[in-house]
């Protein structure tokens, strides 16, 4: 199954997930896919017309470009998505810091597609660890096609 | 996703007497074709969808609890992203968190495997009811 992490980018989820037999929706693949596929020059080119333009789907034109452009790269993921997987208050450098608005805007587009959620606290001892892996290897063991 | 080209990032938990060059030397002898480059961290590699999934499977069988993995969108050495030559590297902060947050991590997975299941599940967090903060509110008036 398909499952949404959040933060996309995290390595921890996508490897928790991958090991426990699911396929992680993350930032990267799409990222890959503009590399690849178009041309992507220095960091304020990677959002094109387009990314924000679709991502007026996601978020109302008077919220920021940059919200929209980040919106355009997640909504497809969490419209794809069968679950969710949700790190709540991990430290500043954890995840995509570069906007909360667009962390909340995903959260909220998540809690409107009804499927199964998972939010867990980020670790910060062995016993936090062992909830968190244990959490979400119950989590997607449950999970059924 | 691009089935012609896969870049991964392998990541050594700081808990693991593994080396980058012993993990580097180790990957490029799992399957042909493979183009694998060294970091402070662990490694890239770089190769088709079919052979980094053998490569993989080799990664997690070899390095279970130790190694961990998770797909790049930038092609290994990308000179937008490689700081060789002056690419600038904006996920580095989260990979620095998350390096620090490995080793917990690795002894969860290590004591799953040994069979200990057992966890504290967190209590729910609930909304507190306007009747409760009242009452609260007033002993305290």
């Amino acid at each position: 199954m398909k499952i949404f992490i959040d933060p996309p980018n995290s390595m921890i989820l996508f490897d928790l997930v991958e090991r426990f037999g699911h396929e992680p929706l993350s930032s990267m693949a799409l990222i890959q896919e503009k590399v690849d596929n178009i041309e992507v020059d220095m960091p304020p080119m990677n959002v094109t017309l387009d990314d924000v333009v679709k991502g007026l789907k996601y978020a109302g034109v008077e919220v920021p470009s940059g919200i929209r452009g980040r919106l355009a790269i997640w909504g497809p993921m969490i419209e794809a998505a069968d679950a969710a997987i949700i790190i709540d208050n991990p430290p500043f450098s954890f995840g995509c810091v570069g906007c909360d608005r667009s962390n909340e805007l995903a959260k909220y587009r998540i809690k409107r597609r009804g499927i199964p959620v998972l939010t867990i606290e980020y670790p910060t001892n062995e016993e936090e660890a062992k909830t968190m892996v244990g959490q979400i290897k119950d989590f997607l063991g449950g999970l059924k096609e | 996703m691009s089935q012609s080209r896969i870049t991964r990032l392998l990541m050594i938990s700081p808990d693991s007497m593994v080396t980058p060059e012993q993990l580097v030397r180790n990957v490029q002898t799992m399957a042909a074709n493979v183009s694998v480059k060294e970091t402070c961290y662990g490694c890239l590699v770089e190769c088709d969808a079919d052979t980094m999934k053998i490569v993989m499977e080799k990664v997690r069988s070899e390095y279970r609890n130790e190694v961990f993995s998770k797909v790049r969108g930038y092609p290994a050495g990308d000179p937008r992203r490689c700081r060789a030559q002056h690419g600038t590297r904006p996920g580095f902060a989260q990979l620095e968190a998350e390096w620090e947050c490995l080793p917990l991590i690795q002894s969860a997975l290590d004591a799953f495997d040994a069979g200990d299941n057992d966890y504290v599940v967190p209590a729910e967090k609930k909304p507190l009811p306007v009747k409760e903060l009242k009452e609260i509110s007033e002993a305290y008036r």
